[in-house]
Parts: C-alpha cells; sequence; structure tokens
C-alpha cells in the first residue's frame, strides 16, 4: 500500500493540482501547435515547396498518425494512451528531422516544438492519472518511431522532403484534431468523470495526496 | 606562463618539505577530527593520539600533550587524558567562527613541539528558503529567487530543482555572491506545470525550500507592445487613435491592455478603463479628448486573466486632437484712462487668451463690437488682447468673440457705463484664504442679479507699484482661486467687482497671503524717551516686503547685563510702549521681534541706559542750591557793604610806615572860607570826626641838604601838575594808596601822598581853621606790622600821659585800631574822616603864628616829635631808605623860618591851594 501510494505520489509529481488546468493546458498546446505557420509553412519555404502541387501533394495525411475516427472511438484512457505513444513517435521524427538540416537556424521552432510535444505528453500522463489510468513510463525511444527519416540519396531527397513535410502537415492536423477532442472533453464533463480510475483504484483517503494537497503529501522528496 | 593549479603546488611542497625533514609525513600523533565544522556556540571536543614510536623517541606520554588555540594554551581544566597515547580537549559553546587548535608535547627541557594541527571552523546549518518566487522574461529563461535565511557563515550551495511529471531538468547552481537567484538552462514550456524548489547545503546539513508547482505560463512577463502610433480624425476633435505590434507571446497567451495618457504639459496620467482593453488587440481609440490638444500615450500588456506580470511600458507616443470652435467666450474688461476730455474719455478694452483647452484651436483674432444706443456698431478686429478707443459719455456695450481654423466663439458682453455713473451695489463678506496651495476668494453675492465678477489682485510692496492681474467669473460664482502665478510671503491686495447688466459696482477689497512666513526682518525699536524707571519704545511699522505675513503681535525683550530676560507681548497696532519698574542708572539691552502665525524674526539689539536722575531732579535741587548761594552772596555783598568800613579795617589794616613816607604839609595862610564852600556843602554837619596830624620833628641838629631849593621847585611841580586831583578832598586811607603825583621825576615817581582833613566840627561848632596835610610815601602799606618798635612807640607815648594823645601816633591811624580808643580814628573815605579831638583843634585854631599855615597839629604834637618820638622813629630811617625825602621837608621847613614842627610849608609860597 505504501508502495502504491509512493508511486502515486511520485508518478503525480510535477503535474497541474487540477483536471481542468491540466484539460486547459493540453487545449492551449494543442492550439499553439496545430499552426502550421510554425512549422510547416517555415519548412515550405525552407524546402523551396511552396506549390500549389506540392502543397496539395503534401497535405496528405500521414498513415503514421491515428485518424479522427479511429481516435474518437477511443476511450479517454485510450485516447491518452494513442496520443502520448503518437507523440513520442513524432519526437523521435522531429529529432530525426531536425538532424536532417543543416543548422537550427534553418528551423528554430522545431526545437520548441518538441519540448511542446514533451510537455503534452506529461501533461498527457498526468491526466491519465487523473482518470486513473495512468500510463507506462517510458521515456521516447529512437527506434519506437515508424517514421524512418534515414539520410536517403540525391534521388530521393525530394521525397525526403515531401515526406518530412506531410510529416509536418500531420502533426499539425493531429494536433488540431487532439485538441478539439480535448475541446470536447471539457465541454462534456460527464465523459471525463465517467472514467476517474485513480479514485477508484486507490482506497479511501488516499485522495489526499492528489497534487493539488500537495501540502499532504506523505513523502516529502529532497530531504 | 601556465599556472599550476594550487593543489599539484601544495603537494609539491609537501613532497620536497618531507624528502628533507622525513617527518612531516609521518607526525608524532593525529587530531580527530580532522576539519571539524561545528555549529556556532556547539560544544566541542577534539583529541590527540599520540604513536607510539614517537612517545618512545620522545620518552612522553597523552600527559605531556599541551592543547592550543591559536596559540594559546588552552586551561588543563578542559583536558581529559582517555589513555596512555590519547588526550582529548573539550570547548564548551564554541565563540569562534574560525580557530586554530593545535596538540603539542612537551618534550625534553619543557621544550614544546608541535604535533598535529587542525582549523575548527563554525557556523549555522542553511536555513530553510523562503519567498520562492519565478518569472519568464518573455524571449527569455525563467528566473527564480528566493530569500536565503540567516548567515550561515561557512559556504552554503543553493540549488534550484525543477522537473516535470516525466522529466527532469537540470539543476540551477546559484553562483558565487548571489545565492538568492539563479536562471534555468533551458527554455520555458508553457502550458506544462513544473515544479521548482530550492536546496540549500553546507557542511552542517541541508534544507529544502518549499515547492512550488506552476505553469511557466502563469509567470511570463511579456515584452511592452512596440511600434506604438497615434492618429486623429478630422470627423471627430475630441479623439485619438492608438496602434501597436503586439508582443510574440501573443501567440502563445491572450493579453490584456493597460492604456495612460496625459497632455503634452500634465504630469498625471489618466487610464484607459481596464475593462476596455481585456482582450488581445493592436488598436484602440480614445475619446472624450479636448480638442486641438497634444496627448501622450503609453502601453504595456500582460496575460489575459491576469496571472503574470505587467510588461514593461512601450515607448510613449504623442498626438494631437484637431481643431474645434472655442468652446467659451473671452474674459472681458475694461479701464477708463485718467486722461479725459469733456467729451470724450479713453477706455482701455482688455482681455485674456483663452486657454489651450478652451481655445480649441489656434486663435486668429478676435472680434470687437462696440455700440451705443441709437448709433451703428463699430467692429474692429484685433490681434492683440486690447483695444484702446475714445468714447463719448453714454453707455456703450462692446462685445468679444475669439476666432480659429474652425470658427468663432460665443462673444462676451461688457457694458461700459455712461459717465457720471452712480456704481451699485458691492458684493459683501469677502475675504480670502488658502486652501490646496491656492489662495481662494470667497464673497457673498449682491442682491441683485450679476452678470460676471472681475477679480484683480496685486502684489503689495515698498518697492514697487501695484501692477494689477485680473480673471473673470461668471455671475453664479461665489468661490474661487486666483488664477495667477501666486508667490508665498507676498501680500496680495484682491478686489472683486460685480459687473451688473448696466455697469460695473462698487468693488470691495481684502489682503491675503498665499503662505505666510516669519518675517525676514524684524522691527527696530529705539528709545523715544528715557526716564529714571522707565523707558519709551518707539519702532515703525515694518515694511510689507519683509513681513511675509500679517503682524500678530510683537514681542519686545529686555533685559539687564546681569538680570534676567523679560518679555512683553505687544499689540501689532501699536508702535510704541512704555518699559516701566526700570532701575534707574541701569544699562538695558531691549530687541523686539514681530511675528506671523508662521513665526517671529528678532529685530537687532538696542541699549539704553536709565539715568540716575529723573527730569527735573537736578534742577529741583541745584536751582534752591543756587538761589539760597546768590541769596546767601547777596546777604554777605550787603552786608559787607553795610559794614565795609570795618571790614576795610579788619582787610586792610593800613600803617603806613613813617620811616618810608615823606612828608609834606601845607599850612597855607588862611585860606578863604569861600574855599571851603564845597567842603562845608560836603560835611555840611560838619562831622569831621576824626583828624590825623602828621609832625615830623626837623632835625635841627641836622644841616639843611644843598638842594633845598629844589625841593621847593619839585613841589611847585607837583601841583601845578596835579591841580584838583592833589587828592586833598580825597585824601584818606584808601587814597592814600593811590599814588597822586605823576612826575617824570625819578624821586617822586613812587612817593604816595597822604594827606588828612583836619576838621574840628565837633559837636557842632564850626571849626576855625581847615588843615591840610599831605604825605608822600613810597613806603608799602601794612608794613607797620613788621614793625614792633612802631608799636612800642604808640606805647611809649601812651605812657607818658595826656600830652599825646593816642591819635597822635603816627601812622598807626583808624584803619589799623578802629578800637584802641573812643577817639580811633575812622578811615574809609576822607569824608568820614574823624579824627582827633576838638580841643587840639581848637587848639591849632588859635595858635597865631600857624594862621597860614592850617597846621592841623597843636603844639605839644610837635613837641612830642622832637622830643622823643620822631627822633627815635626817624633817625634810623633817615639813614636807610628814605633820607632824602625826610632831609628834604626838614630843611626846607628850616630854610623858611617857619616852626620847624611844620614841614614844608609849601603853601606859604602860594603855590597850592587846597580845594
Amino acid at each position: 500500500m505504501v508502495l502504491l501510494l509512493a508511486s502515486a505520489a511520485a508518478a503525480m509529481r510535477g503535474c497541474s493540482r487540477s483536471y481542468a488546468q491540466l484539460l486547459s493546458q493540453l487545449q492551449n498546446q494543442a492550439n499553439m501547435e496545430e499552426n502550421p505557420n510554425l512549422l510547416l509553412e517555415p519548412y515550405i519555404h525552407l524546402q523551396d515547396l511552396d506549390t500549389d502541387i506540392l502543397r496539395n501533394s503534401c497535405m496528405v495525411y500521414p498513415s503514421v498518425f491515428p485518424s479522427e475516427d479511429a481516435l474518437r472511438a477511443l476511450s479517454k484512457p485510450g485516447f491518452l494512451r494513442a496520443v502520448h505513444a503518437t507523440l513520442g513517435r513524432l519526437w523521435n521524427s522531429l529529432t530525426a528531422l531536425q538532424k536532417q538540416l543543416l543548422q537550427d537556424q534553418d528551423l528554430p521552432r522545431l526545437t520548441i516544438t518538441k519540448h511542446n510535444i514533451q510537455g503534452m505528453r506529461n501533461n498527457i500522463h498526468c491526466l491519465a492519472w487523473w482518470l486513473g489510468s495512468p500510463l507506462e513510463t517510458s521515456e521516447p525511444t529512437q527506434g519506437g518511431s515508424r517514421v524512418s527519416l534515414t539520410p536517403t540519396p540525391a534521388l530521393d531527397v525530394f521525397w525526403s522532403k515531401m515526406k518530412s513535410c506531410r510529416l509536418l502537415w500531420g502533426y499539425h492536423h493531429f494536433i488540431g484534431l487532439v485538441g478539439r477532442v480535448f475541446r470536447e472533453w471539457e465541454d462534456n464533463p460527464n465523459r471525463s468523470r465517467r472514467h476517474s480510475p485513480l479514485r477508484l483504484v486507490l482506497p479511501k483517503g488516499t485522495r489526499k495526496i492528489r497534487p493539488s494537497r500537495r501540502g499532504q503529501r506523505p513523502v516529502r522528496r529532497a530531504q | 606562463m601556465p599556472t599550476l593549479p594550487a593543489w599539484v603546488v601544495q603537494a609539491l611542497v609537501i613532497f620536497l618539505t618531507t624528502g628533507s625533514t622525513g617527518q612531516l609525513l609521518d607526525p608524532c600523533g593525529y587530531i580527530y577530527p580532522e576539519s571539524p565544522v561545528i555549529q556556532y556556540g556547539s560544544n566541542f571536543t577534539a583529541v590527540c593520539v599520540l604513536k607510539e614510536k614517537c612517545m618512545d623517541n620522545y620518552n612522553v606520554n597523552a600527559t605531556y600533550i599541551v592543547w592550543k588555540t591559536n596559540h594559546v594554551a588552552v586551561p588543563k581544566e578542559q583536558y581529559t587524558i582517555i589513555n596512555r597515547t590519547a588526550s582529548s580537549v573539550t570547548f564548551v559553546s564554541m565563540a569562534y567562527l574560525s580557530v586554530q587548535l593545535t596538540c603539542n608535547i612537551l618534550t625534553y627541557g619543557q621544550l614544546e613541539q608541535n604535533v598535529y594541527g587542525v582549523t575548527v571552523v563554525s557556523g549555522f546549518p542553511p536555513e530553510e528558503p523562503k519567498n520562492l518566487s519565478c518569472i519568464v522574461n518573455e524571449g527569455k529563461k525563467m528566473m527564480c529567487q528566493w530569500d536565503p535565511g540567516r548567515e550561515t557563515y561557512l559556504e552554503t550551495n543553493f540549488t534550484l530543482k525543477s522537473e516535470w511529471a516525466t522529466e527532469k531538468f537540470a539543476d540551477c547552481k546559484t553562483k558565487r555572491g548571489n545565492p538568492t537567484s539563479c536562471i534555468v538552462d533551458y527554455a520555458p514550456i508553457y502550458f506544462v506545470n513544473i515544479e521548482v524548489w530550492v536546496e540549500a547545503e553546507n557542511s552542517l546539513g541541508k534544507a529544502t525550500s518549499e515547492h512550488i508547482n506552476f505553469d511557466p505560463v502563469d509567470r511570463v512577463k511579456p515584452n511592452p507592445p512596440r511600434n506604438l502610433s497615434v492618429s486623429n480624425s478630422e470627423e471627430l476633435s475630441s479623439i485619438l487613435k492608438l496602434s501597436w505590434i503586439n508582443p510574440n507571446i501573443r501567440n502563445v497567451i491572450r493579453l490584456k491592455y493597460n492604456i495612460q495618457y496625459r497632455t503634452k504639459d500634465a504630469t498625471a496620467w489618466s487610464q484607459i478603463p481596464l475593462e476596455d482593453t481585456v482582450a488581445t488587440r493592436s488598436s484602440f481609440t480614445v475619446q472624450d479628448l479636448n480638442p486641438f490638444t497634444e496627448y501622450v500615450f503609453r502601453i504595456r500588456c500582460m496575460k489575459e486573466d491576469g496571472r503574470g506580470f505587467w510588461s514593461d511600458w512601450s515607448e510613449e507616443a504623442s498626438g494631437v486632437t484637431y481643431e474645434d470652435r472655442p468652446s467659451k467666450a473671452p474674459s472681458f474688461w475694461f479701464k477708463i484712462n485718467p486722461s479725459r476730455t469733456q467729451d470724450y474719455r479713453s477706455v482701455q478694452l482688455i482681455w485674456k487668451t483663452l486657454p489651450p483647452f478652451e481655445a480649441n484651436g489656434k486663435i486668429l483674432d478676435y472680434e470687437v463690437t462696440l455700440r451705443r444706443w441709437k448709433s451703428p456698431s463699430q467692429n474692429y478686429t484685433v490681434n492683440d488682447t486690447e483695444l484702446t478707443v475714445n468714447l463719448t459719455n453714454d453707455r456703450y456695450v462692446a462685445t468679444l468673440a475669439a476666432r480659429n481654423r474652425v470658427g468663432k466663439s460665443d462673444a462676451s458682453v461688457l457694458p461700459i457705463p455712461p459717465y457720471p455713473f452712480q456704481a451699485s451695489q458691492p458684493v459683501t463678506n469677502l475675504k480670502a484664504f488658502p486652501k490646496d496651495n491656492m489662495l481662494w476668494v470667497e464673497w457673498t453675492a449682491p442682491s441683485k442679479s450679476v452678470r460676471k465678477y472681475i477679480l484683480e489682485w496685486c502684489v503689495l510692496s515698498d518697492s514697487s507699484p501695484c501692477v494689477p492681474d485680473w480673471q473673470q467669473e461668471e455671475g453664479t460664482v461665489h468661490q474661487t482661486y486666483l488664477k495667477g502665478n501666486i508667490e508665498e510671503s507676498r501680500c496680495y491686495l484682491i478686489v472683486v467687482t460685480p459687473v451688473y447688466p448696466a455697469g460695473p459696482g462698487h468693488p470691495q477689497s481684502v489682503k491675503a497671503y498665499l503662505k505666510q512666513a516669519a518675517p525676514s526682518k524684524g522691527p527696530t525699536v529705539r528709545t523715544k524717551k528715557v526716564g529714571k524707571t522707565e523707558a519709551v519704545l518707539e519702532w515703525d511699522q515694518l515694511p510689507v516686503d519683509v513681513q511675509n505675513g500679517f503682524i500678530r503681535n510683537y514681542s519686545i525683550f529686555y533685559k539687564t547685563i546681569v538680570g534676567n530676560e523679560t518679555v512683553v507681548n505687544v499689540d501689532s497696532s501699536h508702535t510704541e510702549y512704555t518699559l516701566s519698574s526700570l532701575t534707574s542708572d541701569t544699562l538695558y539691552m531691549v530687541r523686539m521681534a514681530a511675528y506671523t502665525d508662521e513665526g517671529g524674526k528678532d529685530g537687532p539689539e538696542f541699549t539704553f541706559t536709565t539715568p540716575k536722575f529723573a527730569q527735573g531732579e537736578v534742577e529741583a535741587i541745584v536751582v534752591p542750591v543756587c538761589l539760597a548761594f546768590l541769596l546767601t552772596t547777596l546777604l554777605g555783598v550787603l552786608f559787607c557793604f553795610n559794614k565795609r568800613h570795618l571790614i576795610k579795617k579788619h582787610i586792610w589794616p593800613n600803617v603806613p610806615d613813617p620811616s618810608k613816607s615823606h612828608i609834606a604839609q601845607w599850612s597855607p595862610h588862611t585860606p578863604p572860607r569861600h574855599n571851603f564852600n564845597a567842603k562845608d556843602q560836603m560835611y555840611s554837619d560838619g562831622n569831621f570826626t576824626d583828624v590825623s596830624v602828621v609832625e615830623i620833628e626837623a632835625n635841627d641838629k641836622k644841616p639843611f641838604p644843598d638842594d633845598l631849593k629844589s625841593l621847593d621847585l619839585f613841589k611847585k611841580d607837583k601841583v601845578s601838575a596835579e591841580g584838583h586831583s592833589s587828592g586833598i578832598g580825597g585824601s584818606s586811607c584808601m587814597s592814600s594808596s593811590r599814588p597822586s603825583i605823576s612826575s617824570g621825576d625819578e624821586n617822586t615817581a613812587s612817593t604816595v601822598q597822604y594827606s588828612t582833613v583836619v576838621h574840628s566840627g565837633y559837636r557842632h561848632q564850626a571849626p576855625s581853621v581847615q588843615v591840610f596835610s599831605r604825605s608822600e610815601s613810597t613806603q608799602p602799606l601794612l608794613d607797620s606790622e613788621e614793625r614792633p618798635e612802631d608799636a612800642q612807640l604808640v606805647a611809649e607815648s601812651g605812657d607818658r600821659g595826656d600830652s599825646i594823645p593816642p591819635r597822635q601816633q603816627y601812622f598807626k591811624q583808624s584803619c589799623g585800631q578802629p578800637d584802641t580808643s573812643p577817639d580811633t580814628c575812622h578811615f574809609e573815605r576822607s569824608d568820614q574822616l574823624s579824627c582827633g579831638s576838638e580841643e587840639d583843634l581848637v587848639r591849632l585854631k588859635q595858635q597865631p603864628g600857624l594862621g597860614h599855615t592850617s597846621q592841623p597839629c597843636g603844639s605839644e604834637q610837635v613837641k612830642a616829635l622832637q622830643e622823643g618820638s620822631a627822633a627815635d622813629t626817624f633817625g634810623p630811617r633817615a639813614e636807610g631808605h628814605t633820607e632824602k625825602l625826610e632831609t628834604v621837608g626838614v630843611e626846607a621847613a628850616l630854610d623858611e623860618g617857619i616852626p620847624k614842627s611844620y614841614l614844608p610849608q609849601t603853601v606859604r609860597q602860594g603855590g597850592y591851594v587846597p580845594q
């Protein structure tokens, strides 16, 4: 029991103190990252892909991202897990893309996007705990991505750019989709309450260890 | 040259030293603990353990150990011998922040050898850092700061730790010298809560602050909006439109704004209501502004929900609203110049420029209209603010309007009364008072309807004239403040004039200060009048330039040199004061101070001395004294005058020395009686009371000198020279001192004539013969007292019997001896002569041989002279000083055959007739 509590406390450490705030933060993150002007447009201009044909060719939702229908079909924990996993893969892909670029200055926003992806995954992790379905705390792995952006010969450079363009477009699109789902969660709070496994799983009294009551944490760190 | 690390140098030194001594690496013992750090004020125990080898070498044990702190031996009481090799020392409540503790042993000869040494450092463990807070300046990394707590006196490390639920961030370690803040190395990730805390750690412990959990976006301080610009609108003169560029954080968060504005010359900012700018925007229109007014704007922003920090203010931007017609008529007033003719008067119309907020634009000119009853109006366009016109004595109505690019103001109407004009009701209860650093004027409105009020004021000064300023107030106003440059400590004369439709009313005035101060100069006091016990002080009223306020009262401080100061308060309306109960003949120091409501100022000190006597007191003493003196003197003079003959006798005991006398006797033939008429008349009563007879016995034994004739001639000359001034008529003791002969002859130059009037008018019997005798002598008067032989002579004469009466004592006559005899002769004046007896005179008269000689003295007197006294008296003297004169007289008598007792007989020759 103590281990459970300690584990729960450690898992919740640093999380937002309220479910609503977490949801709001995720919505804001999604709103912020769905803007194609942050990554896609700079990349299109950077890679000289700014033609209608190429743009249309770029705007293809990659199969690596779950579809909207699939996401909406998931339960909240399932949705969170799916998003968490997808963001993990995206992080790896963006890291690979970052390596392909000559300099960070070519796409400065990419680093911030990667940080934001990590932040969203952190929030999803916290929200999952709030919902009683904690995620496995596995760090993003380099090999976890199904989007391989390994260096390619010159002939493949174009296709590589297009794939990267599609990845970025897919990222913005996916994030936008996630944001809409989260807004729906906010609009329909009952749905969110329906899944509150943490409160159900934990025995009575353990609600006191909620992050919002940090003064009552059973374990104080860094002593 | 690259520098070697310090530890390398130290190691090298130790190695080389060890190699040479072979002892440092193998000390005699150790101190435990080796690097003690203890809490300040706590107890501390150190143990020194000696090595067996060392003990054997030096033949010592633990009892030989001596502890020292900073080279000072620790008292033995603090030692504890643990065993043969170990000794401990205990310090209670260690009060040193750093102290060197050494373990020493006493070897042979009480030589002290150091065994080991450590440095004991004390301090405090860190306190829990407080007040941890973080801020995210847009575009920069997050910075957190905290309160580190008390000083630890030890090297304390502060570490800022932060983490997500799924990730830990790198620690942020504070820089040396700045343990209260730290800037993290990573960029802030918005919308993800982060947990932050601070750990403080030193040798004595570790403390952790409270964890704070926040979303960095809620700690953002945005960059200020940039490129703020202001534009106006020709359609609306009361608005200005602001535009700006939002900071980049606007892509992440929603913003709200704070817009402030002010007029160009103002210092205080006005603020747009925050509720009007709660949403993200890039422009805003400010309304309700004044036309043709320059405004300055600034703007800042923050997160819309109020979490986080306001950005800094943007750079200021200014803009001018568009013009509008003047919103108010100018203030309008007039002055009638003193110079006027019978039919015309010079009227100066004056007005005030409109303030910018009423002008609403640039005033191009003013339109003035003058209208007289049933006469066409006169129009003037003036660029200045005054207009002088010549008007008749009729009533006029003047109007004034200001014009700018957009239009004209309303007209200001001013009635100009006819001449003469009886002004109507003034305002009442006029008063002025300072409030809020302004000079307010308040009055009660007259019962009549007032169109407007004119307030005029000027500074009252002794050095400059009153230059009035003025302002206009609406007729409904009864309280306002002077809208001019009102200075403190200056006296203002304020005049309020109501203006009725028919003309101005009576002006009323009041004086006031915006702020009073103590006078800058004190009054100069002086004395108007100083009395024995009081002094009247006076002073001048202070000039208004130095009053600095209303003089409420004066204080007079006065004291003596040694006395306490006395203070008298005097009302400000007075200019003199009488100090009473003063001490006479005392120096007083007095000064005055004048007081306003804000304080006083002393004037120069003045000294005065009270007199010893009051006014008139000296006169009251001196005048009576003088009068008494004068009276006494007068009485004395009168007394002396009345008793002058007595005084004369006392002061001038005129006793001629016969030895120095040269006697001449005139025995004229019986003078005609008419020659004595004058004398008879003068002495009508025949009261010659004294007769002095000078008889000189001729020395028949002495031959006549040869120059007898020369004597005779001399007599003649003398008679001719003297004439009536011979002194016969004035012969007396008094006159005897005055030479009656003036001659160039050396022998007679110093002679004195002594003459005697012999009168025998005793008991109303007319004398038969008047005898005049005269003497000439060079002998000074009052010489008889030095000649006792004279007195002897007199005494002897008296002893001989009645044959020689006392009056026959020659040259010892009346002046010197007033009381010797009832017959004593009293000479003061010739007319008072009373000498000799009546019998003597009768006898002289009956002598036939003397009928012409008028010899005053009888034969017995002559005989007496012949028989003794004269010889005894003159004999020796003749050989002395006056030998020549005596000889001459005697010889002359003998030469003429005249009885020898009467010499000289100059009259017989008919050369002299006494008168």
